[in-house]
């Protein structure tokens, strides 16, 4: 394998400015491991958690952005619960989500679309309506085979009940005061990443 | 020399408290060293197994000198010096005054149990129907609420749990000795007297503060009632109403006030009438409340006269200086979060339970079971780092012992468990830091059954169906393991001691935010409040051997201020009333048996034991006389003096055996302690049981064939020699020199200094420069030290109290000094290399290159982006096999140095483990926070350096990155080396003066745990890095304790030899010389012809293997000559 080249300041390298702020956020980690071995979604990861923060903490975009791991993260705070430094792990999880939907990454295309188009659900209608939110994944996913994908997990999910089949109450757009605000809140600079992911 | 005489008072009876106390008594002073809890020995008291040995060995502790001042026992039993008052369940309460004159008070729990006639037979506690679980074995059995603290306390005085007891009064009727007062306990002690004419407010009153708050309540129903009871017994409080039919409350006031005037009287009263209550006040009420009132009001009042009272019982003492040694508490790992499921999953045990579980006194009695299905444990798990390095238990700091900790149970617990064990610690740093522990770690993991995985774990679960515990770690490799344990281990670290902010608040001194004592720069005992002083781990967490250390510093400082103060508080010396001459007399013994049971039975063997001593002609009259424990049966004794007899023979409880009272006894007679004989009549075993009497017939005849003769002990010349002016020697020399004792202090070089003449900064920031003109201005300008530069020992002979060395200067007549003590302080310096390119490229340098280009401001950081540096270089592995210490935290320094001028560089860190033990942890998380980018490597896959030519980066670093399980390249502009430190103490040197040097080269001490700064042969002592590498404050702390120690010998005008001694015959003396190379300190030697063997009576110890050894019984150890070892034998045989 090639050996990773690391230059005097590998901050400099790899347009890795993007990701400054979270290797400021886990630059204490000692890589014991803890959050590795507490994470559920861990065996799916193609980076163990550990190894992604290594590569946060020497700059490696490239190679943290080719991966899976945190897109795996499920938010459950386990790691961040157990971390003995403390660190806040889910977080910059979420803001590494944050960096490579930003950067419009075509490996986590997929990922992005069913974020934004789950947001925009909930934004439209101010809570989750299925039917509404996959007719609007698979018209961003533009591609047929996409729902037959999803069809096995959709008629389970139906025959339980768990899918409302449209109608409804529909609801005055209630949140939309809220997403405003977080958009402002995002527009400012100087912010901490959000709180708490 | 001027000796001065004062007092100490020692905070903590653990192991730091017991080395201060022993060391302060030994430099002559009056100790009192208390202990708020029951027993003495602190943590040590619950560890059985000590690395390196898997043995105690606390004994050896014990003074070596002067031995007959105290009682050689186990120092887990008890602590026995004719200077040092030990007082237990007491707390320091207040401290008042300054530096050399502090006013202490004292708060002294009050003791149900009278320990002078607690015979520890055990008869309360079966009777006691309370269980709570026993600290003492880590809540792993459960015991009485009236229990005995320790198994093996020496006298074993059982004690009452107040929190556990239920008042129930079981315990009491059964004492044989009526040793228990429950109403002495606590609130009950307090006595209230209610007075008022309605009957419901007394039953109310009674209520609340009696059976709801635990006083002790009586009432009276009218003024007279309550006048009659007054004046039959004392109270402490006396609630008044002030409204009552015949006699009212105010003249019940005036009448109580004469008849005691010290009474506290709450007046209670009506609305309409609250300025008579004022009234009342003026005539001495203390205060009054309105009725009707809640108990809320009230109870805050009467606690308050409670608390008064409380202090009034202070006990207050007057002490030159105050040592602290309170200690650290366990980390309760079921707090917070409990990742670690303790107390949750079965069979997770902390470490401290586990060593219960190993030991003899332990809830198996020393067989390794698991604590709740006793099944054989044979595979268990050590997790490291639990409650430590952890920040969200608040911990930023590392433990200290828990590695060594952990190695040496897994090697004791195979020991005890058979080979077939199988022990696994899970660890993050395996922090071997210490002398010979990097050793130890090696020689323990590369036994078969013990394994190191590198890693943290996350979840501990049940196995389901077979309690065992399943654990999950990430592997290094980064695989996730998941492995069955019977048992797992949690390595809790040290947690400051809750109590200590409280005792920091009061006393004026500071804590740092884990709640340890602050200290004055580049000290580990100063604190920050004159005359106050802070031993063992209160000032951060350490291990025993840097406890002991601190200690002992703390004990010299302790004894500098009080020095400086002049002394003058100067208790006279009780011994020195004449003793009779009694040597030509024959033996008139006087026999005094003690009787505390009635009962014929009882009577019966007394007499029978009365008549046999009767028969020996030696015995000039029997006295059968009442517990002589207490005080009337003392006073009965001292009766008995009279000038017919010359001998004592005492049998009485095991009580009276220990402490000072025999000594008491010998001043009363005017005789001669070891005219004196005490004997345990044993309660256990019965008064007529064999061993009994064979004891008291042993004592008899030892007391018949006693030896009088006394060696006046060694002449000691006042001076001492410290060789070596670097730090340690400096302060070495300045705390004797403090004491009013000449110092001579030979340095090789030309100037004094030695490594800090090159060290830039410490890490805190702190400039050295400044701290050591201080030092070598005070040294300069000290009338008691003499300066030697560029001048070194040749030669020496000599023995403790009087050494002769040879003294070469250059340019300059040879000199001999003579002196009492000798202290080397050669120190040591930065070992050299030549791996990693070292020698062939400007851009590698030592850490000491890249520190004196910062001190003397030669390293340009502009030019330079990317610095590497590489830990443990030459070090950790053969033939420098041991860790250097102070490595981790200089590049730590060095890279935050770096990162303070120049953000935006890089630092990358090579190590093999981060050493950065106790509180320099937290410069490890901040230089990670900081951006310096740390990788690990194992010593079988080294980095690969290659100088190149490209003058950017000169440097290039290889290695595997184990966390990315891939190579790396590094490229640097500057490769800085730690190469660690190798002592400087040349062999003829150390064997010039009796001392050894260990493997490594450093001064090998007589224990490393418990006389750590001091060599087997007694006068030489070692201090710095001469004894291991450390940094400048533990330096100074060594150099400061190695000072206690010779001060004990120097600040005597004659070393006092102790009564059992050997001795030579010389007329049976074929000077065949095996008793002197059989001498394990030393103490034969000689003479100037070469024609007689001489001991030398301070040094020996007694312990007899040249009376084994010779041949022809002329070396023979006095107190044990042939007639009277058979003698006692005869008395025992015969029974």
């Amino acid at each position: 394998m090639h050996p990773h080249l690391i230059s005097g300041s590998p901050t400099t390298h790899d347009d890795s400015d993007a990701m400054a702020p979270i290797g400021n956020l886990v630059n204490a980690c000692i890589q014991c491991g803890t959050c590795t071995a507490s994470c559920p979604n861990a065996l799916e990861m193609d980076l163990t958690p550990r190894k992604m923060w290594r590569l946060v903490i020497l700059g490696r975009l490239s190679d943290v952005m080719a991966s899976r791991t945190f897109i795996l993260c499920s938010d459950c705070y386990t790691c961040t619960l157990r971390c003995p430094r403390g660190l806040p792990l889910t977080r910059a999880m979420e803001a590494l989500k944050g960096i490579a939907f930003a950067r419009r990454e075509t490996q986590h295309r997929r990922s992005r679309l069913f974020y934004e188009t789950f947001m925009q659900t909930v934004r439209r209608y101010g809570r989750i309506r299925e039917m509404a939110f996959m007719t609007r994944y698979f018209t961003a996913m533009k591609n047929p085979a996409e729902p037959f994908r999803f069809a096995p997990l959709g008629l389970k999910l139906m025959g339980k009940g768990k899918v409302e089949m449209g109608g409804g109450k529909s609801t005055e757009i209630p949140l939309a005061a809220l997403f405003e605000k977080v958009a402002a809140l995002e527009r400012t600079p100087d912010k901490p990443l959000g709180k708490g992911g | 020399m001027d000796r001065k005489i004062g007092s100490a008072l020692v905070a903590g009876a653990g192991i730091s408290g017991i080395r201060a106390s022993i060391d302060l008594a030994q430099m002559g002073y009056r100790v009192t060293l208390i202990d708020r809890a029951p027993h003495m020995g602190g943590i040590l008291s619950q560890l059985d197994y000590q690395f390196p040995t898997d043995r105690c060995g606390m004994c050896r502790m014990l003074p070596m000198l002067d031995r007959d001042a105290g009682i050689q026992t186990c120092l887990r039993k008890g602590l026995f010096h004719e200077n040092i008052d030990v007082l237990l369940g007491t707390t320091l309460a207040a401290v008042e005054g300054e530096p050399g004159r502090f006013e202490v008070a004292l708060n002294q729990a009050p003791s149900p149990i009278d320990p002078d006639r607690c015979i520890g037979c055990g008869q309360c506690s079966d009777a006691c129907p309370v269980s709570v679980p026993d600290a003492f074995n880590a809540g792993l059995t459960p015991r009485k609420a009236v229990y005995l603290p320790v198994p093996h306390n020496i006298p074993n005085t059982y004690t009452i749990d107040p929190a556990a007891c239920t008042r129930c009064g079981a315990c009491e009727p059964v004492c044989p000795t009526s040793a228990i007062r429950l109403s002495a306990m606590g609130r009950q002690a307090f006595r209230i007297l209610v007075v008022d004419d309605e009957s419901i407010i007394r039953q109310s009153l009674d209520a609340w503060l009696g059976d709801e708050e635990g006083y002790t309540v009586e009432t009276a129903a009218s003024g007279p009632e309550a006048l009659e009871k007054l004046a039959a017994t004392p109270f402490h409080l006396m609630l008044l109403d002030i409204k009552m039919p015949g006699m009212d409350g105010v003249t019940v006031l005036e009448k109580a006030r004469i008849i005691r005037p010290s009474l506290n009287v709450l007046m209670m009263t009506a609305y309409a009438t609250v300025e008579t209550a004022v009234d009342a006040m003026k005539i001495g009420a203390m205060d009054y409340l309105i009725k009707p009132f809640e108990p809320e009001s009230l109870i805050p009042k009467v606690a308050a006269a409670y608390e008064a009272l409380q202090k009034t019982a202070y006990r207050r003492q007057t002490v030159g200086a105050i040592v602290l040694a309170t200690g650290t508490t366990c980390f309760d790992p079921s707090v917070g979060k409990n990742p670690m499921g303790y107390g949750i999953v079965p069979h997770v045990v902390t470490s401290l339970a586990f060593e219960r579980m190993l030991s003899g006194t332990g809830p198996d009695g020393g067989r390794l079971l698991r604590p709740s299905d006793k099944r054989p444990v044979k595979k268990a798990a050590w997790i490291q780092c639990v409650g430590s390095r952890d920040l969200q238990t608040g911990a930023d700091f590392c433990s200290t012992a828990c590695c060594m900790f952990a190695l040496k149970e897994a090697a004791v617990a195979r020991r005890v468990a058979g080979d077939d064990f199988q022990a696994t610690i899970i660890y993050m740093d395996l922090r071997t830091f210490g002398k010979n522990f990097e050793r130890y770690g090696q020689q323990t993991t590369s036994t078969e059954g013990i394994r190191l995985e590198r890693g943290r774990v996350h979840s501990i679960v049940p196995t389901p169906g077979s309690g065992d515990v399943t654990i999950r770690w990430t592997s290094a490799s980064g695989k996730i393991r998941e492995e069955c344990f019977d048992l797992v281990v949690l390595s809790i670290g040290q947690r400051a001691n809750p109590h200590t902010t409280a005792l920091a608040e009061g006393l004026g001194i500071d804590t740092d935010g884990f709640g340890f004592v602050k200290t004055a720069p580049f000290s580990d005992t100063r604190t920050l409040r004159g005359g106050i002083f802070a031993g063992g781990t209160l000032t951060g967490p350490t291990d025993i051997a840097e406890s002991v250390i601190r200690a002992s510093s703390a004990a010299v400082n302790a004894s500098r201020t009080i020095h400086r103060a002049g002394g003058g508080l100067a208790e006279k010396a009780d011994d020195l009333v004449s003793c009779r001459d009694v040597a030509c007399e024959p033996p008139r013994i006087l026999a005094v048996l003690c009787r505390c049971e009635n009962n014929p039975e009882y009577e019966k063997a007394l007499d029978v034991l009365s008549a046999r001593l009767q028969q020996d002609p030696a015995v000039a009259r029997v006295k059968i006389l009442d517990r002589i424990c207490t005080a009337q049966g003392w006073d009965s004794l001292k009766e008995t003096v009279s000038a017919t007899v010359n001998r004592v023979l005492v049998g009485a409880c095991r009580t009276f055996i220990y402490g000072k009272k025999t000594r008491g006894l010998a001043a009363a007679f005017g005789l001669d302690p070891v005219l004196m004989e005490a004997v345990a009549m044993d309660h256990h075993q019965g008064l007529a049981a064999p061993a009994t009497v064979a004891a008291i017939m042993a004592g008899l005849s030892r007391l018949k064939n006693v030896s009088m003769e006394k060696d006046q002990g060694i002449a000691v010349v006042n001076r001492a020699l410290v060789v070596g002016g670097g730090i340690a020697g400096m302060s070495a020399a300045l705390a004797i020199a403090d004491h009013g004792v000449d110092v001579t202090l030979v340095e090789a070089s030309d100037r004094l200094g030695g490594n800090l003449a090159w060290l830039h900064q410490t890490i805190d920031g702190t400039p050295i420069a400044p701290f050591l003109e201080d030092i070598i201005g005070q040294i300069e300008k000290h009338p008691k030290i003499e300066v030697m530069i560029n001048s070194r020992v040749v030669g020496a002979f000599g023995q403790a109290g009087h050494f002769f060395s040879t003294i070469e200067t250059a340019g300059e007549p040879t000199t001999t000094a003579e002196h009492g003590a000798v202290i080397l302080a050669t120190g040591g310096g930065e070992a050299p290399t030549d791996e990693y390119g070292y020698g062939t490229s400007e851009a590698v340098v030592t850490q000491k290159e890249l520190e004196t280009r910062i001190h003397e401001g030669r390293l340009d950081t502009d030019g330079i982006t990317a610095v590497a540096m590489i830990q443990c270089v030459g070090s950790r592995e053969e033939p420098r096999n041991y860790c250097s210490r102070v490595c981790c935290p200089t590049a730590l320094k060095q890279a935050l140095w770096l990162k303070s001028r120049k953000p935006d560089l890089q630092v990358y860190i090579l190590y093999r483990d981060m050493m950065t033990c106790g509180l320099s942890e937290a410069w490890y998380t901040e230089a990670r926070r900081q951006g310096i980018l740390f990788f690990q490597y194992r010593p079988d896959r080294k980095p690969e350096v290659r100088i190149t030519a490209d003058e950017a980066a000169p440097v290039s670093v290889r290695l595997h990155d184990p966390i990315l399980d891939a190579p790396v390249e590094i490229a640097a502009d500057l490769l800085v080396l730690a190469t660690g430190i190798q002592p400087r103490l040349p062999e003829t040197l150390a064997l010039a003066y009796g001392a050894e040097r260990d493997r490594d080269g450093f001064f090998l001490e007589a224990d490393s745990k418990w006389r750590p700064v001091e060599a087997l042969k007694a006068g030489v002592f070692g201090c710095g890095i001469v004894l291991s590498p450390r940094s400048i404050a533990e330096a100074v702390a060594t150099a400061e304790a190695a000072a206690g120690r010779a001060l004990a010998i120097l600040t005597a005008d004659r070393l006092p030899a102790a009564r059992t001694t050997a001795i030579v015959r010389h007329s049976l003396c074929t000077l065949c010389l095996r008793c002197i190379e059989t001498c394990p300190y030393d103490a034969r030697f000689l003479d100037d012809t070469g024609q007689r063997v001489l001991v030398n009576p301070a040094m020996c110890q007694g312990c007899g293997d040249c009376a084994t050894v010779c041949p022809n019984s002329a070396a023979i150890v006095e107190g044990f000559t042939h007639r009277s070892m058979f003698g006692a034998i005869e008395g025992a045989m015969a029974v």
